[in-house]
């Protein structure tokens, strides 16, 4: 596994370039022929574009209480009723948008990215490097969310930002394992065993033939990660590491509902609502990025 | 293969040495007081005090380190600082029924999720794949707490098919089916949504590769190469999914034992969190990190008989 | 032979009825487990309801009451007070039995009992029993309390709530590190079996010397999560429930038939601590806007008007020494407004607060933040898990510090433990002064001691009226203890309330039918 000296190399901006080229061609190719990819977009840039005109378009200021008015089904004044409070339920679910989208997708991003390339690590040299690794990822596994949560929150206190940590930490770990397992799968096929015989550099092989066969299932996991990590988000603002009240988030109207599920069960129910159709659509994107980045899936058509 | 696992098993003492020590560590950094959290906020400055000594919080950190260590290595876990019972016990209590959640769980999950998962790769595009996908969407948006009231709301109001209170330890085998239908159907249908997708993808692959069209070129039954051969390469990444989230499971099943009213490793440790129990949260850890730890194991030897071209280094 | 067959008959009958009225108590109550069973240690409201059915005091308040007027007789028959009010002397019942096999009650036992109480090293409470000199067995079955000055309430010391609570001598020695386990007392129930995370199983004490209990077994079952518990309680499963502090739950647990809600006291206080050496509070008038800026009827109205009292003094209402009679500051944004402008801040000010993320408190609190907003009052609140709360306010790290308890119903405990410089947060003495409050200590410790009882209650209504005048803290409602049970259970007694905040289940309840 030593690479020869002579190996033909390329910078990396001309990597990142050739990358960004084939994924942008790629995308484009398979979201013709998908027509699915283009309703998730359109989706997710819906409620994206909603959370962004929140201040406009929420009908009340979401943090406004009217004691007297609480716990209400919808109606024609509260579309989506009013939480114990008395707070517009809809008006909530719009601005809490702008956090959830934020915590999911940043947490989620980061994960992946740099989950994968540690998994691919792992996978891709073996060996003393990859129990290394992935005994590393073990120790960081073995602690549930929730108690990886407090410490984050004990060491840095809480904020969005360190909420994004606190979850990004405890999906690193899976991700790595996701992307390992694939990575030794292929690394032992011939066209590999072929880039090392012509003389391919680690990065060149890594990057432009390991990971574009492993893309697809991370993907995938990516967008089923993203809805447990709104979730996530709900379990654990219990133990104190959510986002300070009034602010509305998902998962904290998800939790404040469940206070009062047997008296209004709309409160938890229409949150849900709103992460099963980001968690949706985002599936629906992903499939449509797999047979972009997939080199051997072709659409039906 | 033998060296192989002892390998690992030497790496696994190492990951649970380094786990016992950063929440050995962790734990006391942690802001909260034991001492007030078991004696109350009406306790006295003096009373606070004598409870630290009696709890021996008083000695020097790496005293209190390498004590600890010392009772790990000769297996004594220590004494609950909340209950007063030892450690082991309490856990050894509670372990079996989170045991029998976590495994029912999971059969429900691939008992129900492979075969969606394929049927649902086979038919891509078409309604039963567009239904599997939204069902299996649905079970992942949903959060655990709320559909299991809705399931108790159901089931145990409504029909009265299944006790409220699930107590995880009936005498007879049916009380135990019983306690365990709703709460095992709850994550079941968590894990078995995770499942079909990922056994959806890794077959949509699987399928497009060429052996596979050749097969079918040569006339092969199609059922046969979907089942025989295709799904037995897409296995890896499902049981990858499978073992990480078994491991995920485990720990965090906790608002599935309270919403069930189950006993459970979940709830010990909240509530030891919550009252800062030292000791016990230590035990909690060492136990789930031999958890883990034997789960990614198995993982990996499961890859080896999935797919015997992966060698073990 | 006809005749024999109908008793049998007619025995069958009777034991088929029996069956049908039923001997077991199944109590659903809101915590996830057991914490400490030593009565002088647990201080959890879980913990206290359940050892509430297992022990004995000297005296004892009467079942289905919160209040020291209704103390009576338990161990002690009878017992004499000294002129000065220093000595106390009680003659003990000869037919108290301790549970399993650890013999009867004796003047020793008491000594034993009260002295494990009043010490540090393994009592929690140990600093309510600072003023006793000296407690001896002056005979077989008398015990004398000796005081170094007089109490508020030294009936209300022995009852059976906190170190008052009785233990065995034998057991304790006997059991050893097992008792916190195994409690042992004298009370109608004792300890059977504790299942983790499930329940801890009481049986009738056959010996109990007002008789034996009609319950035979009660259940006494974990269950943390509302909806469960009340779905349970609906279901038939528990017979009798530890509600939510809500009207909502009220309203709904109503509607399940055959129920019976009881709303009890003692009430617990939601009181907002300002701490007054914290710029902008250490400004009287910032601290009076922030009285002005709460909304009394709207919060009575938000935690519901049955189940919620407004809280305007600093002691709750019911306690003995409570007045009406202090400063109170009506809602009024506009007052509130000008306050601040006064002050010097005219844009309003902005103040901080740790807050525990249990949802009972988090509610109240969140009410107040929207109140306080109409009035330019912005309320920051940094929410942190409870241990981290407990520990943070008590270093004197909060600004503002909401504290929800219950205390003995007296006014020198509320007043000390929360107004006395003494209990001040930070200090070596500390114990729930978040707000460094000072202004009453001198009325607080001369009541304390004073032995004229109309004298006493003067000074501690000059003490409230002094801490509402300074606002030291800004008291929001009272918030009593909601259960309901089948009403099919007879406790036997009018409940009213009761200071371990579970209600008396005694040797006289009975299921009925």
């Amino acid at each position: 596994m030593t690479s020869p000296s002579h190996s033909p190399r390329l910078s990396r901006s001309a990597y990142l370039r050739i990358a960004l080229a084939s994924l942008a061609a790629g995308l484009f190719k398979a979201f013709n022929a998908n027509k699915t990819s283009w309703i998730g977009l359109a989706v997710f840039l819906i409620v994206a574009l909603l959370a962004l005109l929140a201040p406009v378009i929420a009908p009340y200021d979401p943090l406004d209480q009217n004691i007297l008015n609480r716990l209400k089904p919808p109606s024609a004044a509260h579309w989506l009723g009013t939480d114990y409070y008395g707070r517009d339920t809809l008006s909530r679910i719009l601005w809490g948008a702008r956090i959830s989208l934020t915590i999911g997708l940043m947490a989620i991003g980061s994960a992946m990215v740099i989950g994968t390339l540690i998994g691919m690590i792992a996978g891709y040299f073996g060996g003393r490097t990859d129990l290394l690794i992935m005994q590393v990822m073990d120790v960081l596994l073995a602690f549930p969310s929730l108690i990886l949560g407090l410490i984050v929150v004990a060491m840095l206190g809480p904020s969005v930002a360190n909420l994004v940590i606190a979850i990004a930490l405890t999906a690193i770990p899976p991700f790595s394992r996701i992307a390992r397992a694939p990575t030794i799968a292929v690394k032992n096929r011939e066209f590999i065993e072929a880039g090392h015989a012509l003389g391919y550099s680690h990065p060149r092989l890594m990057f432009g033939h390991i990971l574009p066969n492993i893309a697809p299932e991370v993907l995938v996991m990516g967008s089923l990660w993203l809805a447990t990590a709104i979730r996530v988000e709900a379990s654990l603002a219990f133990i104190g590491l959510g986002v300070n009240p009034p602010t509305a988030t998902w998962g904290g109207m998800i939790r404040e509902g469940f206070e009062n599920i047997l008296d209004s069960f709309w409160l938890a129910l229409f949150p849900s609502l709103a992460i099963l159709i980001v968690v949706f659509s985002l599936n629906l994107l992903g499939d449509g990025l797999r047979d972009a980045v997939d080199p051997r899936l072709k659409g039906e058509q | 293969m033998t060296a192989f696992i002892l390998k690992r098993l030497g790496f696994a003492a190492i990951t649970l040495f380094a786990v016992l020590t950063i929440v050995f560590f962790i734990v006391r950094v942690l802001p909260g007081d034991p001492a007030l959290a078991i004696l109350g906020d009406q306790a006295s400055q003096a009373a606070l005090e004598a409870l630290r000594v009696r709890l021996g919080l008083d000695v020097p950190l790496y005293q209190q380190y390498v004590a600890f260590l010392g009772g790990v290595l000769v297996g004594d876990w220590g004494i609950s600082m909340v209950s007063g019972r030892p450690v082991i016990e309490e856990i050894i209590k509670v372990l079996p029924a989170t045991l029998e959640l976590t495994i029912a769980s999971l059969i429900l999950g691939v008992v129900v999720g492979i075969p969606i998962g394929v049927w649902s790769a086979v038919r891509r595009n078409k309604l039963p794949d567009y239904l599997a996908r939204i069902g299996s969407l649905l079970g992942l948006s949903f959060p655990a707490f709320v559909s299991a009231v809705l399931l108790l709301l159901f089931f145990s109001i409504q029909l009265r098919w299944f006790p409220v209170i699930s107590s995880g330890q009936g005498g007879s085998l049916a009380d135990r089916l019983r306690d365990l239908a709703l709460p095992a159907i709850n994550l079941g249908l968590i894990m078995a949504a995770y499942i079909t997708r990922v056994t959806r993808s890794a077959m949509l692959e699987v399928l497009n590769q060429d052996y596979v069209r050749t097969a079918h070129a040569k006339g092969l039954v199609f059922a046969v190469i979907v089942w025989r051969h295709c799904l037995r390469n897409a296995l890896i990444p499902v049981v990858t999914v499978v073992g990480l989230y078994l491991g995920i499971l485990i720990g965090n099943s906790v608002l599935t034992e309270i919403v069930f009213n189950r006993p459970g490793l979940g709830k010990l440790i909240v509530g030891a969190l919550n009252q800062r129990d030292y000791t016990m949260l230590q035990g909690m850890m060492v136990i789930y990190t031999l958890i883990v730890v034997l789960v990614n194991l198995v993982t990996d030897l499961t890859y080896g008989l999935i797919d015997p071209r992966i060698k073990y280094a | 032979m006809k005749a024999r067959m109908g008793i049998a008959l007619a025995g069958l009958l009777v034991a088929g009825n029996a069956f049908a009225a039923g001997t077991t108590l199944n109590v659903g109550m809101g915590s996830a487990d057991a914490g400490k069973l030593d009565p002088h240690v647990a201080t959890s409201t879980p913990d206290k309801g359940l050892l509430h059915w297992m022990f004995s005091g000297l005296v004892r308040i009467k079942p289905g009451e919160a209040s020291p007027e209704f103390i009576e007789p338990d161990i002690a028959k009878s017992w004499t007070t000294s002129d000065d009010g220093l000595t106390w002397t009680f003659s003990l019942r000869d037919d108290v039995e301790c549970h399993g096999d650890y013999g009867k009650i004796d003047a020793e036992d008491v000594v034993y009992s009260l002295k494990r109480s009043a010490n540090p090293e393994v009592s929690a409470f140990a600093k309510d029993y600072t003023a006793f000199d000296s407690i001896e067995a002056t005979g077989p079955l008398e015990v004398t309390i000796k005081l170094k000055n007089t109490v508020p309430s030294l009936l209300g010391l022995l009852v059976p709530y906190h170190g008052g609570n009785i233990v065995c001598k034998d057991a304790v020695e006997a059991l050893g590190e097992e008792y916190q386990r195994t409690p042992i007392g004298t009370g109608p129930f004792m300890f059977a079996e504790y299942q983790p995370q499930q329940y801890v199983k009481l049986v009738a004490n056959p010996e109990y010397y007002r008789g034996e209990p009609k319950i035979k077994e009660i259940y006494y079952r974990y269950i943390p999560s509302d909806s469960s518990r009340d779905l349970a309680f609906q279901a038939g499963e528990i017979d009798m429930i530890y509600g939510k502090q809500e009207q909502t739950w009220v309203e709904r647990i109503q509607k399940v038939p055959g129920t019976k809600v009881t709303v009890m006291k003692p009430g617990e206080m939601s009181v907002i601590h300002l701490n007054m050496t914290m710029p902008p509070l250490d400004d009287v008038r910032v601290r009076r806007a922030v009285a002005h800026a709460i909304n009394r009827d709207a919060m009575v109205q938000f935690k519901g008007p049955d189940v919620t009292l407004a809280a305007l003094s600093p002691v709750p209402e019911g306690h003995l020494g409570f007045t009406a009679d202090v400063p109170t500051y009506e809602y009024s944004i506009d007052k509130a407004k000008a306050l601040l402008a006064e002050a010097g801040h005219p844009d309003g000010v902005t103040i901080k607060a740790i807050h525990t993320t249990l949802p009972g408190m988090l509610s109240t609190m969140e009410a107040v933040q929207a109140l306080l907003r109409e009035a330019g009052i912005t309320l920051e609140i940094e929410t942190v898990e409870h241990a981290t709360f407990h520990e943070q306010i008590r270093k004197d790290m909060s600004q503002v510090t909401h504290y929800a308890a219950a205390r003995f119903p007296v006014a020198d405990v509320y007043l000390s433990q929360f107004f006395h410089s003494d209990a001040t947060v930070g200090t070596e003495t500390a114990i729930a002064n978040f707000s460094h409050c000072a202004v009453a200590d001198a009325e607080i410790a001369a009541a304390r001691v004073e032995t004229d009882p109309a004298k006493q209650l003067a000074l501690w209504a000059t003490a409230q009226q002094k801490i509402m005048d300074e606002v030291c803290a800004v008291p929001v409602v009272q918030s009593m203890q909601l259960w309901a049970w089948k009403d099919t259970l007879d406790l036997g007694v009018t409940v009213n309330g009761s200071l371990n905040l579970s209600p008396p289940v005694t040797e006289q309840a009975a299921f009925s039918e």
